[in-house]
């Protein structure tokens, strides 16, 4: 975790709402995701998140300000951002392990080695029973990990999720959460993670980017010293840890000083 | 009140109300109720039918009209699938074509029949475009209606994914509005049937609807109604067929 994967250098986002009306949705923001790490964008919601994704993403430009990936400055969506939408993306009309080798299909990557990959990472998301299931046939959760092996499996330098798991029950949640631990860990990607949610926000994250509202601005960049260094496997490992609740009582209060200022 | 109905009770019901529509008819003609003349019995309709058939060449006819509605429908979508896709993923190519296309569907087809006639005089040529007109652009509005709907998400993941506008357009959009052009279609094959009668009643020799008429004039009224059960059967057959092929090209819709 040396050199920064991704520079995000003072950007601002004003979306025109037509009639000569415009709201400035992010206003100056800058930070660093370091390579092979997790950041997790944690705000209120409305505060510009999805917004910030999204130019990462190339799918939104920046109206002022750069980002930075690799020396390169964004100009559009790229192979090298992997997006992971909270709704279901999952291609119906391909199979489980057409959808993963989608990226690579169009990519051009052989069949020899497209049918690896793919099957090397429908297995890391465990999905391996489930590789010729049609995605109607998957609950929420199994689709979100196809979603998921369907970015990796592309290869991208960082992946890119807003909420992924929003629309989960409680208990695929922690799953879902657990096993984002597990890629993170064995395909080293770089991830940065959208969330309102403290709990996902503090097992998740090797750094948490604060975001205030209206303007969305960085209001603190936090690292959650109590895991030292280390990622936590387990969920309930991290909620008994000392330190777990100084950094959730923190991020709440931070959360309600942005609450109260909204409209 | 709202309970649903078991597949047997709707198999009876719905023999049953035939039953009554057959009974009434056959009661009517057999006690001398109507002028058999005008209505003849549903027997004799059924055994003109027959003999139509397998003795006097009818089936030319009929090959004849599926063959106007096949030819004339497939130009039509082979136009309407590709622009009406276009339409529905580029706004910039809605801006250009919606003005026209929705400005078509008011005219109604059968208003052209006399111009198609001095166009193209007496051939297949007129009856085509008749069935070509009537369908097309109602064909183009619903598959761009259709392709609006595909989620924007699935278009930005597959960009993310490194998709070009090509390969989004070919691989994402188009297989994902597929299941509903073919409903799209199965629902204006119907209308193309109804342009067809009108087209051969009006200016033809050939076909079903020349037939009825050629009936009309030697007051044959089993041999319009016989016509008027081929039709429908025809309209049948072509539905049914295509909810099949639905079923079968797209399996991953019958989960869940
Ligand atoms: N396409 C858009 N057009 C206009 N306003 C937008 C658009 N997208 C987001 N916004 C506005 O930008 C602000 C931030 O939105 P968003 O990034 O979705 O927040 P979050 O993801 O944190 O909930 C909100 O006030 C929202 O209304
Ligand atoms: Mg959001």
């Amino acid at each position: 975790m040396t050199d920064a994967a991704l520079e995000i250098r003072a950007v601002s986002k004003r979306f025109d709402l037509g009639r000569g009306k415009s709201v400035l949705a992010v206003d100056g923001i800058g930070f660093d995701v370091a390579r092979n790490s997790i950041c997790v964008l944690l705000g209120p919601s409305g505060c510009g998140k999805s917004t910030v994704l999204r130019m990462m993403a190339g799918l939104e430009t920046p109206t002022a300000g750069e980002i930075v990936i690799g020396g390169r400055t964004v100009q559009g969506p790229g192979r090298d951002r992997g997006m992971v939408f909270q709704a279901y993306t999952s291609f119906d009309w391909l199979s489980v392990r057409r959808n993963v080798e989608f990226g690579m299909k169009i990519n051009g990557v052989a069949p020899d080695e497209r049918r690896e990959r793919a099957a090397r990472f429908i297995d890391l998301v465990g999905l391996t029973k489930f590789a010729d299931a049609y995605p109607s046939q998957l609950s929420g959760g199994m689709r979100q990990r196809v979603a998921i092996a369907r970015t990796l499996a592309n290869g991208p330098e960082v992946l890119l999720m807003d909420e992924p798991f929003g629309a989960l029950d409680a208990e695929t949640r922690w799953l879902m959460q657990e096993l984002m631990i597990d890629v993170a860990e064995k395909t080293s990607t770089t991830m940065v993670i959208v969330t309102h949610d403290l709990e996902e926000a503090i097992f998740l994250a090797d750094k948490i980017v604060f975001l205030s509202s209206h303007p969305g601005r960085v209001k603190q960049e936090i690292v959650p010293e109590f895991k030292q260094g280390q990622r936590i496997a387990d969920k309930e490992d991290l909620v008994s840890r000392d330190g777990y609740g100084t950094l959730e009582a923190h991020l709440m209060r931070l959360m309600r000083e942005e609450g109260r200022g909204q409209p | 009140m709202r309970a649903p109905v078991g597949r047997p009770q709707r198999m009876i019901s719905g023999i049953g109300i035939w039953a009554l529509f057959f009974g009434v008819w056959v009661t009517a003609s057999g006690l001398g109720l109507v002028n058999d003349l005008l209505v003849p019995a549903p027997q004799k309709v059924f055994a003109t039918t027959w003999d139509l058939f397998f003795a006097r060449d009818f089936g030319g006819d009929v090959l004849i009209s599926i063959g106007r509605v096949l030819a004339a429908f497939g130009m039509a979508c082979a136009v309407a699938v590709p622009l009406g896709v276009m339409m529905g993923a580029f706004p910039w190519i809605e801006a250009i074509f919606a003005p026209f296309v929705s400005a078509w569907r008011y005219l109604p087809a059968p208003s052209f029949i006399p111009i198609l006639l001095m166009w193209f005089g007496t051939g297949e040529a007129p009856k085509l475009a008749l069935l070509f007109i009537g369908v097309i652009f109602f064909l183009i509005t619903l598959i761009m209606d259709h392709t609006k709907t595909v989620r924007e998400e699935l278009v930005e993941t597959a960009l993310t994914l490194g998709a070009n506008p090509r390969t989004v357009v070919l691989r994402v959009i188009f297989p994902s509005v597929l299941p509903d052009i073919v409903t799209a279609m199965r629902q204006m094959l119907a209308m193309a049937w109804t342009y067809l009668v009108i087209a051969e009643i009006v200016a033809s020799t050939t076909g079903i609807g020349a037939m009825m008429m050629r009936a009309r004039r030697f007051l044959n009224t089993d041999e319009i109604l016989s016509g008027i059960i081929v039709i429908g059967a025809l309209g049948l057959l072509f539905d049914l067929a295509f909810a099949t092929l639905h079923r079968l090209a797209f399996p991953y819709l019958r989960t869940r």
